[in-house]
């Protein structure tokens, strides 16, 4: 077998990937920043005493954890489009894709850390005058996310793996540029380990980011 | 200036408080004792409304906390007006219950500042001052997992003293203490006591019912059986289960 990575070098090929890299981690980001707020949302809503605001957290979070994300996908992008006549871009459709899928996940994330706070936390807070939204915000969560952030530097990276079916909806990210480019050369073997290691490095800043910032969170004053 | 009135509890079909009458002047300081299970920090939990009640009414300061008439039926106050009310009683665990990922200084300030009773810097002074009462002054910065068991109750007690309570409760403060840290903590009730604070505490420190109650309640199996003075109680009690229980805790400590 006669590898050619040279081949990198050659049509412009690199600053293609690079350029599909670049979009890759701009949609991730931005699809993790979404999905960050919607499994606040949906994972504090899970919880709420109010019955249509709890059904309607279960039933997101049954929808978009039982159906593929590739489905999802082209119903948002292809389904809407053509029936209903609602055209998003390719990549506001990825993006609004990614994180809604996503953020069922972190939903789950954050319901299971504010679960997992003493209960006596929040009755603590109330009994000083808190109300329980002042205590959520000012007590539970910010003890809460220190116990999220394991569990979602996992999750980040099955988005950032993710975000590679969004070459099927036509998003000019780090997989379709390798598609593009391996239906002209053949190289198959060269152009998908370049993207592999591309995607291996984005996931290793991303857990590499979090653990800092766990050990940051450490320091500054929480060993619960 | 506490005034329960037929107070009915359930947990589920579980009837944990049975028709509780009890009525606590300002100033005196109420022990409550009885045996595990008898329904004491249920009953505690009631007068800052952390547990609701099914049927009767617990009015502090002659304004009921809880439930309210409304339309002649009984229902939940606004959580606004619960919040209110919940400012003049304060609390204390007996897991403490600190802010763990909050400095001792910070503890005492949050609910302070948070819903701007005090500015930055009277909630900081107010904090110090606390800490220095409770024998603490050098402790502002460090962390609740820094302190031990005594600092962290002590802690506890400054905390709810922010908001300037009319009157505390005490569930079990030093229960989970060393032997050796439950003195540090009973003279900071002690001192508080002696100040006039309207406390009703339930413990198992019979010496600290002795010394400090004006009034001794006993309740078993969800009410309260009898209560007295802490001499009628302790040496001359009415009820046979009384003399029962205290014969159990006097013989274990
Ligand atoms: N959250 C709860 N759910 C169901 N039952 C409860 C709950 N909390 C307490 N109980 C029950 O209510 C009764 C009274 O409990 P409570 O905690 O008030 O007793 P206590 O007098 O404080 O006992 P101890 O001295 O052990 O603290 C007990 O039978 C207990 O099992
Ligand atoms: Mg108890």
């Amino acid at each position: 077998m006669a590898l050619d990575f040279g081949i990198l070098w050659q049509d412009g090929n690199l600053p293609l990937l690079l350029q599909g890299l670049w979009v890759t981690i701009r949609m991730t980001f931005l699809a993790l920043i979404l999905s960050c707020f919607i499994g606040l949302v949906i994972g504090l809503g899970s919880m709420s005493k109010v019955k249509w605001i709890s059904g309607i957290s279960a039933t997101y979070l049954a929808w978009f954890r039982g159906t593929p994300l590739l489905v999802q996908l082209m119903l948002l992008y292809y389904g809407l489009a053509i029936s209903l006549h609602i055209d998003f871009s390719a990549s506001v459709a990825g993006v609004l894709g990614l994180g809604m899928y996503s953020g069922a996940y972190v939903s789950e994330i954050v319901r299971g850390a504010i679960q997992s706070i003493d209960r006596g936390q929040m009755e603590a807070g109330r009994s000083l005058g808190l109300s329980h939204w002042q205590t959520m915000f000012k007590v539970i969560l910010p003890q809460a996310i220190r116990r999220m952030l394991p569990p979602l530097a996992n999750e980040f990276i099955a988005l950032t793996k993710n975000s590679s079916l969004l070459s099927v909806i036509t998003v000019a990210e780090l997989m379709r540029a390798a598609n593009t480019i391996v239906a002209d050369n053949y190289k198959y073997f060269e152009i998908y380990l370049t993207i592999a290691i591309f995607y291996f490095v984005v996931n290793f800043v991303i857990s590499t980011l979090i653990k800092i910032l766990e050990r940051k969170l450490n320091v500054e004053g929480v060993r619960s | 200036m506490i005034e329960i009135t037929n107070l009915d509890k359930y947990y589920g079909s579980h009837h944990v408080l049975k028709g509780i009458n009890l009525s606590i002047q300002k100033g005196e300081v109420v022990v409550i004792i009885g045996p595990s299970g008898s329904g004491k920090s249920t009953l505690l939990r009631c007068m800052n409304y952390l547990e609701p009640i099914q049927s009767g009414q617990i009015m502090i300061e002659n304004e009921p906390i809880g439930m309210i008439e409304h339309n002649g039926k009984q229902r939940e106050m606004p959580q606004k007006n619960l919040n209110k009310m919940r400012e003049k009683v304060g609390m204390v665990f007996q897991n403490f219950n600190l802010f763990p990922h909050l400095s001792v200084r910070d503890n005492i300030t949050l609910s302070p500042l948070t819903l701007g009773k005090m500015n930055k810097n009277t909630a900081n002074k107010t904090a110090y001052s606390l800490l220095a009462k409770v024998g603490l002054a050098d402790r502002a910065t460090a962390f609740p997992d820094q302190l031990s068991g005594g600092q962290k109750q002590r802690v506890a007690i400054a905390r709810a003293l922010a908001m300037k309570p009319h009157v505390m409760l005490f569930d079990e403060p030093t229960s989970a203490l060393d032997p050796e840290l439950i003195g540090e903590v009973l003279d900071a009730m002690k001192e508080l006591a002696k100040e006039g604070m309207t406390m009703i505490v339930v413990t198992h420190e019979m010496g600290f019912a002795k010394e400090m109650a004006d009034r001794v309640v006993v309740m078993d199996q969800g009410q309260i059986i009898e209560a007295g003075t802490p001499g009628v109680i302790f040496t001359n009690p009415a009820q046979e289960r009384t003399k029962v229980f205290l014969h159990k805790v006097l013989t274990h400590s």
